[in-house]
Formats: C-alpha cells, structure tokens, sequence
C-alpha cells in the first residue's frame, strides 16, 4: 500500500508534454489532491512515471479533471521505450468535484507508468494526484 | 508564462486563399505565393503567437486542409479533436461563401462536444470591385455560427495575422476560465 507521496518513494515523473511553470508534473506524484499538473492543449497527452525499484501494482488511483479516454501503459524495458497497455478506460464526467477513479491494472515488475490521455471533456485536463496499490 | 498548444484547422473551397493565409501568417509576411498550387492533403505548419500583455504564448499547429473533392474527403481524418477551427471563403465568389455552413457543420462533427472557438475569413477583401458576398451579411451570419468574423488580404501585412490573433485569444481565454474552475475545486 503506497497511498502516500508516490515522490516520497523516490518516484519520479520523466515526461511530461505539456507544462505550465505554476503546475508542473511534480504536483502529480505530491500527495495532494490541492496541486496539480494541467495539459496546455491538444490531445493525446502523455506523462511517465518512473518507479526506484521494480514494482508490483494491483490498483492505480488517480484524482483528475475533465479526462474522458485514459490508457495506462507499463513499461516493459529499463530505458522507458517499450510499453504495453494495461488498462483503457473512460472517465464520467464530474462537475463539482475532481475525478476520483480506481483502476485494476495488475502489473507485475515493472519500472515505469504510462499515462496517455486520448480525450477530455475540455481543451485542458488536470492531474491532481496519482498512487498505486500493491 | 504558458506556452499554450492549439490545433488549428482550416477548411473552405478549393482556391480561396487558405493556403496563401497560412503561409503568409507563417512567414510573418515573407511568403506570398504568386502561382496558385492545390493542396491534395494537409499542410501542418508551426507558429507560436504571443498573447498581449501577458508573457503566454499559443504554439498552433495548422493543418492546411484540401478544399477540392474527393481530397478534403481523404484530409477528414486529420481534423479529429481540433482546437480552433477556421473556415475560409472568398468575398469575389457568392458559391465559396454558401460552402462556409458545409464545412462548419462537417468540423463540429470533429469537435466531441467540447467548445472549439473559430474564425470565419472573407479572404481576397482587396477585390472589392469584384465582390459579391456582403460584408455586413457574412458578419452575421458568421455571428449565428458562434464565430468571429474577419476580412482579409492575404497579402497585406496587419490582415493575414488577425484571425488568427483572435483564435489565439480566444483558446487562451478558455485556459484561464478552466484554470479558474480547477483551482475552485481544490
């Protein structure tokens, strides 16, 4: 169970392909739903996450804003250049409140997260906070 | 500072002037196509704008689109989940202007919902005395589309830059509206 700061574990975000310097991917892997990474535009976006050790992951939570189609991927060599889906779903809508989904990857050893978002409900989606159970 | 990402199509009858709008915005000016080429695919041409008064800047990817059947069929794929949208007409040809609500309608169908701002261009303004679309009339019309009207020479440093401007504005708007709606949730 690593509910806390993915960051804290020596996790970091290796790409992001979008960025505005008041939100930047770090706000991702923080703990918090209070800050948050924001796509500046155009779909599909794309952010890594890349773990200290090999890791095994039963469940990634993500708190976010306006993403409809999201696919996670999970890395499948050390250099983060193969992937391989593990999971495509699709967000409901949320008004009032962020997006807060489970989502059953059931991945074993490995090092890196892809996270590609391929539509929204908006121009710009936002990535609160990301964490993963074992 | 933001640096903002916008996919820009542009649509419209084949020989309006899409093509000689892109490029002079591109070039700031310095390339005005003299010999009229069809586009039969999409140009993607790369240019970033600055939004005034403030150090963002929009970064649009315009996907130049053929406007002569069957091509524009064939380009239909590459306008998925655009950001702004801009559809041109030519103001010397009444036939160009009708086309505008066809490629509108066939551009919304791209749009998944979301509020994509966009420009209508009567392009070629410097023919006036061949005119046959009303300004006032196209103004309107544009209006009860949901977009802003622009006329333009394309050749003429001040005008080609305009419609574009204002897309930019206007995606740069929609951040800020979003940015404000996330930080009200946190």
């Amino acid at each position: 169970m690593l509910d806390a700061a993915l960051s804290s574990y020596g996790a970091h975000v290796v790409l992001a392909i979008s960025s505005d310097e008041n939100h930047p991917p770090e706000n991702i892997i923080d703990g918090k739903t209070e800050t948050f990474w924001i796509s500046t535009g155009m779909f599909p976006q794309e952010f890594i996450i890349r773990f200290p050790d090999n890791m095994n992951i039963s469940t990634v939570s993500i708190h976010s804003y306006n993403i409809k189609r999201l696919r996670i991927e999970k890395g499948t060599s050390e250099d983060a250049d193969k992937f391989e889906a593990v999971a495509d779903t699709e967000f409901e809508q949320t008004e009032s409140s962020l997006q807060a989904n489970d989502i059953s990857v059931n991945v074993s050893n490995t090092t890196h997260l892809r996270f590609f978002i391929l539509s929204g409900y908006d121009h710009f989606v936002s990535v609160h906070k990301v964490s993963v159970q074992s | 500072m933001v640096k903002l990402r916008a996919k820009c199509v542009v649509v419209g009858d084949a020989a309006v002037g899409k093509s000689t709008l892109c490029q002079m915005f591109r070039s700031d000016g310095a390339v005005f196509q003299k010999n009229y080429t069809m586009n039969v695919g999409v140009e993607l041409l790369e240019k970033s704008v600055s939004i005034p008064d403030t150090s963002d800047t929009v970064e649009f990817y315009i996907f130049d689109s053929a406007g002569r059947e069957p091509f524009a069929d064939a380009c239909e794929n590459m306008w998925k989940q655009p950001s702004v949208v801009c559809v041109v007409f030519d103001i010397s040809s009444e036939v160009s202007f009708t086309s505008s609500g066809r490629w509108i309608d066939r551009l919304r169908s791209h749009c998944d919902g979301l509020h994509v701002p966009g420009v209508l261009v009567g392009n070629k303004s410097d023919l006036a005395v061949r005119r046959e679309v009303d300004g006032a009339e196209a103004r309107a019309w544009a209006q009860t589309h949901g977009l802003e009207y622009h006329e333009t020479c394309a050749r003429e440093i001040g005008q080609f830059e305009a419609p574009f401007l204002s897309l930019a504005r206007a995606f740069h708007s929609l951040y800020q509206d979003q940015m404000q709606i996330v930080q009200s949730l946190v």
